[in-house]
């Protein structure tokens, strides 16, 4: 398979100075899956870090905001510019059965984990059948 | 005035067409990469959420920089019950071409918060200079 290479070269207009750019917001891509005890929303989130990151949660609404910020120098010239500034912004709607009480969040490795722990009225209700 | 010829077109010349056509589907680049430069060194910047530092290879050769790896899966219990899926675990290979002298022997890449960042340093007569007018 030949290899696809991208020549990187300076040319005028590749050069923007980072105060030209403008902040997009962008919904980060989302993984959810559903424990005994807990639901956990996993978020690709990179470039961000545990002071930036801003969640709320109410019994009906989980809300994720993060700053990225300057991810480059004051002043250096762009070569190649795929990533953009930009700030993350997502929510989700929680149905019943959650612990306001039991939310953890970690952030490691560019992707936020939250864990919604369920609450007792709504373990009970599972039966397994064995 | 030139104008190209083109033979009138038959089926089978639109069927090839097609054929050769790619139907992939197009996916987004991954990793995204910025590029940068300033006074003394270029700086590569790219984002791998969920990827873990030793399952990404950074590589220089003829002047060209070549970031591979992979995004594995995560672990999760076995009795989870999948709600939402859109995170992609997939192998990546990327490659740029420097037609700039480097000094490929001093490259160094570090990862933190999901961010890949390598800096390539100019070689020195690459590199501005003023020269002062006597």
């Amino acid at each position: 398979m030949k290899k696809n290479v991208a020549l990187i070269r300076r040319t005028p207009g590749a050069i923007v100075k980072r105060n030209e750019i403008a902040e997009a917001l962008v919904t980060p891509v989302a993984d959810i899956y559903e424990t005994v005890d807990a639901f956990v929303v996993r978020l690709d989130m990179p470039g961000t870090s545990n002071e930036k990151i801003k969640l709320s949660i109410d019994s009906d609404r989980l809300s994720i905001r993060a700053a990225v910020g300057t991810l480059h120098k004051e002043g250096t010239g762009f070569l190649l510019g795929e990533i953009g500034q930009k700030a993350y912004h997502r929510e989700f709607n929680l149905g019943d059965g959650i612990d306001l009480d039991r939310v953890d969040a970690v952030y490691s490795d560019g992707v936020l984990t939250i864990t919604l722990g369920k609450t007792d009225a709504m373990k009970s209700r599972e039966i397994r059948v064995n | 005035m030139l104008v190209r010829f083109e033979y009138p077109r038959t089926m089978n010349s639109m069927l090839d067409d097609l054929l050769a056509m790619d139907v992939r589907p197009t996916r987004s680049l991954f990793p995204a990469v910025d590029i940068t430069e300033d006074e003394h060194a270029f700086q590569v910047l790219a984002e791998l959420p969920g990827v873990k530092k030793e399952d990404v290879k950074v590589a220089f050769e003829n002047g060209v920089l070549t970031l591979s790896g992979e995004r594995k899966p995560y672990q999760i219990p076995d009795d989870a019950r999948i709600l939402m899926n859109e995170m992609r675990t997939r192998g990546f290979e990327r490659s740029f071409e420097f037609g700039f002298d480097v000094q490929s022997d001093k490259i160094s890449a570090e990862m933190s918060n999901g961010l890949l960042r390598i800096s390539i340093p100019k070689a020195e007569q690459a590199k501005a200079r003023t020269i002062s007018v006597k």
